[in-house]
């Protein structure tokens, strides 16, 4: 991410702002990623945090790999507008949004959503709230791999 | 002519092409897009219909009436299902 990288307003964002919103092909490291949110600020008491993994059954039937389709740039733009939403509608101190795309194994990392807030109730409120409308706002589309082929998923539960 | 990116079902839908290219002129709005969309892959035409399938134009899902511009940035998009449960 350079410091050229513009959000819809036209407004500069840092590299660190950057890195808060990422969809990524590579795996991620939790502790890096959280580090990333409590360095943003030190009146930060409160962290929650959802992650996604990838599931070997769904809807009963085995699954032994899933391939993530996003579309480049509406994505992050939709995970940009999700953490500026949580920063102004909850009482959060920073927010991290980071999904994966292309083939995951069974058992590995695909999304991470990170709260910081300075007490639990708002950290679990916004981080649940932002779980929720990625599924719904989110362009991208999930292939589930089984031994009787291929799936593309419908709806999310 | 503009060009419509497909995703997922509807990638798979139009025979693994990752866009259709459509001779779509000026002042046509996306309801015309759908009907041409119809006309050569009815399977895609019946999931817009339900509305299962959206048409999104630069990167925001588009209203039927909405005017398609040349250069405008258009996809159809099938059920989101991002994240894990």
């Amino acid at each position: 991410m350079s410091l050229e990288q513009v959000t819809k307003a036209d407004q500069p964002v840092t590299d660190d702002e950057a890195m808060l919103v990422r969809v990524q092909r590579e795996d991620f490291s939790i502790d890096e990623e959280l580090r990333r949110v409590r360095r943003r600020s030190k009146r930060i008491g409160g962290i929650a945090m959802f992650l996604g993994t990838a599931r070997d059954r769904s809807k009963g039937k085995d699954v032994d790999s899933i391939t993530f389709e996003h579309y480049e740039g509406m994505a992050q733009k939709k995970l940009r507008e999700i953490r500026e939403r949580a920063l102004k509608d909850f009482d959060v101190i920073e927010m991290l949004v980071l999904h994966r795309y292309g083939e995951i194994d069974i058992g590995e990392n695909i999304v991470l959503i990170i709260a910081g807030a300075e007490h639990r109730a708002e950290a679990f409120r916004a981080c649940k709230w932002a779980i929720d409308e990625l599924k719904q706002i989110t362009p991208i589309w999930k292939l589930e791999h089984t031994p009787e082929g291929e799936v593309w998923v419908e709806e999310h539960p | 002519m503009v060009t419509v990116r497909l995703f997922g079902m509807t990638k798979m839908l139009a025979g693994n092409q990752g866009t259709l290219s459509l001779a779509l002129h000026d002042g046509k709005r996306v309801k015309d897009l759908v009907a041409m969309i119809e006309a050569a892959y009815p399977k895609i035409g019946e999931l817009l219909q339900k509305k299962k399938v959206l048409v999104s134009v630069n990167q925001d899902i588009a209203h039927e009436d909405l005017e398609v511009k040349a250069g405008d940035e258009i996809a159809l998009l099938p059920p989101f299902a991002g994240g894990s449960r």
